[in-house]
């Protein structure tokens, strides 16, 4: 009985820290975002709230909290209010497996990552969900180019960790990082696939994030903001939280499959863990002031001629390689 | 290039149509070549006759005299300035006029604008609604008649059709998606961040793609030309530079030529080169902000700060000698308002090649990237034939082929004595377009460059001159950013003008979007939108 009522306490101080960890984190990325698109463009970005105009998104998150909360006429009302919360909710699910160190970790299952993207793609009938029950033409077109763009990459996506699962043996977080405790996945395997294995993942976790250049869901030119268009308030408040934890954690998830998670030298794993995800979302900031949008069925031909084909290629590369070198030993 | 009349062609209509009336004109002040007076059954049959003989519809509006209408034709011709107008008289009470919609594609806004605006009848139109005006006003706010007061009849009744609009709008569209079929209407705008303005253009898509659009206008019209009909013409100039915010140096230089033309003077030399040095360097600033907003359009947003921070420096540059860093109102008749500060010059020599070395950095950033490449390749193809047949010009016009630039076709000021190229691609789309503009910009520093050395001292003002025009009629065009932008005045010889009617380039351009969307995705509606490059005041005037 006290078993389980610790395990209750465990789990509520888990989720009150991570929730605790998103806001946070997402206040400080739209900060250093906003620091980062600045400094490309020749500006000094937010300065005057707080030091470094740290506390300017304090103050936004602040104003939008505040906000009324507004319905379009002949919105689906039940379908419109569950919107937010079915995008931001499964993405917390990612935390859970999410090794910070040697056992450091919430819960080590043997099905790993593959939970994650699972359910992470609960996020996009939320996004579709979203789009419809708006009333908006907008944002209907904004969901559907979502969800035909979260399909197709879903496939590069996945075939490109299973080099990292063939190498490591294992689908469990905590083993991929000990496999990788002589170097990193991404030199190490054989003939350069963790190379391109990493660049497919990082392509397509940038379309399924709906980052730019692949942002076409929520292209501002063209579809004013896609899904979230009739959204304000609290309610686009989680949408936009959903969005930059998607991006922290895909950029976690790359740097554990590919960049050796929490190993370093010096200080301690958790911070090596954080660093290299904090340099894979500054690069993937970088890209979206750098570049133009693609268009929606470049984006298709982009997943489906470019990256599946070599996604294959990558995985089989990488299943022979290793099956000689299991030879040779 | 030069000016001939085209002898055959007088021949031609001298003998098979036998105008009622034919008057030659002096090409120097009037900007034609010969006035006919025809019958309206015969304007039809003459239009046919232009198009073979390669002119293009350059302008068609109506005035009004105190017995009738004049519908008054300009056609024109692209390789040379071969200007001449053809008139043809209707009755003042629901008058009625042949349409050429059939024949000239841009006839098919000039007519419904000089239909709302007169409420001549235009026989044969394949869409006659209002273009400018509420869809269902029947006011005509260009009949000397309409005095426009703001508790007038007219205006009251107006507003009330404004309303009956709105009902009848939400009933030809209903607002769920359609249910039946895939098709349905999506309204781009007003309120959009990529219709550079209030502008809307009504889609028919198909899932992402356009079946067709059509572009809905005058959110922000103020009426321009009715405006400077009760103005004298001084206090014409502030109505020219809030026309195109963007370039409004070329609309100074327009009226200023119209003007000096018609009064036949001509204005010292030092302010024939600051003139033309101020253009210029307005027109690289047009160009550079649409250079930010059109890839802004594409979804790269930071080429629209690099480009915003060299507008910033040559609106210092301009601030510097007209106070003004927006709607440049600088000319005046034979002369300026101010001369060059002593620190412009060399201001001026500073920016040179700064900015030929960001133009560079451009090149780098934007012309080699390879998602712009896809893009904007290809897209929204504008034929050479389709772009003169919508009476298409300035860097569109070029894009497609045709070299026409009102600086070399007619050349004006000190243009004839500059060493400076047209570019023109042949390709058409939008990567053609962008090429152009981008060439555009190198080719006014070598005129900045050119005007800067020969610079003259002198007076920059001719002194007082008279406060009317002499009696007649009159075409100037000059080249605008956008393109070609034309002047017509009737003056009665009083103080005011007796009717002015606006050509301006972007309302033509924008015509011509109907033929470039339909096939496209909803993307590349706002990427060949941009491309056009519309400043929407000067369309809705």
């Amino acid at each position: 009985m006290t078993a389980i009522f610790f395990e209750a306490i465990k789990i509520f101080l888990y989720c009150i820290a991570v929730i605790l960890f998103i806001s946070v984190n997402t206040l400080f990325l739209v900060w250093m975002e906003r620091k980062l698109a600045g400094r490309i463009q020749m500006r000094p970005g937010p300065l005057y709230v707080g030091p470094m105009g740290l506390l300017q998104t304090v103050a936004d998150a602040i104003k939008l909290l505040s906000k009324e909360l507004v319905y379009p006429s002949e919105a689906n009302k039940f379908l419109y209010l569950s919107a937010p919360v079915l995008v931001f909710a499964p993405i917390l699910s990612a935390f859970l497996i999410l090794p910070l160190g040697e056992g450091r970790i919430i819960r080590d299952l043997n099905i790993g990552f593959l939970l994650v993207f699972a359910l992470a793609n609960i996020t996009f009938i939320g996004i579709f969900v979203a789009g419809w029950s708006s009333n908006n033409k907008y944002a209907l077109l904004g969901s559907m180019r979502a969800v035909a763009q979260n399909i197709s990459y879903e496939i590069p996506l996945m075939l490109s960790t299973m080099g990292v699962v063939l190498a490591a043996g294992t689908l469990s977080t905590t083993q991929i990082v000990s496999a990788q405790d002589k170097g990193w996945f991404l030199f190490t395997l054989p003939m350069g696939t963790g190379l391109l294995g990493f660049m497919i993942f990082f392509c397509s976790s940038l379309a399924e994030a709906n980052r730019a250049p692949f942002d076409i869901p929520e292209a501002e030119s063209e579809l004013v903001a896609g899904f979230h268009t009739e959204y304000s308030g609290i309610r686009f408040a989680l949408f936009f939280l959903g969005e930059y934890t998607a991006i922290f954690v895909s950029s976690a998830i790359a740097s554990t499959l590919f960049l050796g998670g929490w190993h370093g030298p010096w200080i301690p794993g958790p911070f090596w863990l954080i660093l290299k995800t904090y340099a894979i979302v500054m690069v993937v900031m970088w890209i979206r002031w750098t570049f133009p949008r693609l268009r929606s069925d470049q984006l298709m031909n982009f997943a489906w001629k470019v990256l599946i084909p070599f996604g294959i290629l990558n995985l089989l590369l990488t299943a022979i390689f290793i099956y000689f070198e299991d030879l040779l030993r | 290039m030069p000016a001939v009349a085209d002898p055959s062609l007088k021949q031609w209509l001298l003998e098979t149509v036998q105008p009622d009336e034919f008057v030659e004109k002096d090409l120097k002040i009037s900007g034609i070549h010969f006035e006919a007076l025809v019958g309206a059954d015969k304007i039809a049959g003459i239009a046919r006759e232009f198009l073979k003989r390669g002119y293009y519809l350059e302008s068609l509006t109506a005035v009004d005299f105190l017995e009738c209408f004049e519908v008054v034709y300009h056609f024109d011709r692209q390789d040379s300035n071969a200007r001449c107008c053809v008139k043809i008289l209707t009755a003042k009470d629901s008058g009625h006029a042949p349409t050429l919609s059939g024949i000239y594609r841009s006839a098919l806004w000039f007519e419904r604008e000089a239909h709302e605006m007169f409420g001549i009848v235009f026989d044969g139109h394949p869409n006659l609604k209002n273009l400018l005006l509420p869809e269902s006003s029947l006011i005509h706010p260009l009949l000397k008649s309409f005095k426009g007061e703001a508790k007038g009849s007219d205006v009251v009744q107006s507003l009330q059709l404004i309303d009956e609009d709105k009902r009848d709008f939400e009933l030809a569209y209903p607002k769920s998606i359609s249910q039946q079929g895939k098709d349905y209407y999506l309204n781009l705008g007003p309120q959009h961040p990529s219709t550079h303005g209030v502008l809307r253009i009504l889609l028919h898509l198909n899932g992402e793609r356009v079946l067709d659009g059509e572009p809905i206008l005058g959110y922000s019209h103020r009426h321009h030309e009715k405006m400077m009909e009760i103005q004298n013409y001084l206090a014409c100039w502030p109505n020219f530079g809030r026309l195109d915010y963007v370039g409004a140096m070329s609309y100074n230089f327009g009226y200023a030529r119209l003007i000096e033309r018609a009064m036949g003077v001509t204005p010292p030399p030092r302010v024939e080169y600051i003139r033309v040095i101020a253009t210029e360097l307005n027109r690289i600033s047009s160009h550079l902000l649409w250079l930010g907003t059109f890839l802004m359009d594409l979804g790269a947003m930071t080429p629209f700060f690099y480009c915003f921070d060299e507008r910033e420096k040559i609106l210092d540059i301009l601030e510097m000698a007209t106070g003004e860093r927006l709607t440049y109102d600088y000319f005046r008749f034979g002369g300026l308002d101010h001369d060059f500060t002593p620190d412009m010059a060399p201001a001026i020599k500073r920016f040179i090649p700064e900015f030929k070395m960001h133009l560079r950095e451009y090149h780098q950033l934007i012309t080699k990237n390879v998602i712009f490449m896809k893009r904007v390749h290809g897209m929204g193809v504008l034929s050479r034939e389709n772009a003169l047949a919508y009476g298409v010009t300035g860097p569109c016009l070029r894009a497609s082929g045709v070299a026409l630039d009102e600086r070399r076709r007619d050349p004006y000021s000190i243009y004839p004595q500059l060493d400076f190229d047209i570019p023109v691609r042949a390709d058409g789309d939008v990567f053609a377009r962008y090429q152009v503009r981008m060439q555009e910009m190198e080719e006014s520093l070598k005129i900045i460059t050119q005007a800067l050395e020969k610079m003259p001292e002198g007076p920059i003002t001719l002194g007082k001159l008279p406060k009317n025009v002499p009696k007649g009629e009159y075409y100037s065009a000059v080249e605008s950013p956008r393109g070609s932008f034309g002047i017509y005045l009737v003056s009665d010889g009083s103080l005011n003008p007796y009717r002015i009617k606006l050509r301006t380039p972007s309302f033509s351009n924008l015509n011509s979007l109907i033929d470039m969307i339909p096939g496209c995705f909803v993307s590349d509606v706002v990427a060949v939108l941009g491309s056009i490059d519309i400043v929407l005041p000067e369309i809705d005037r």
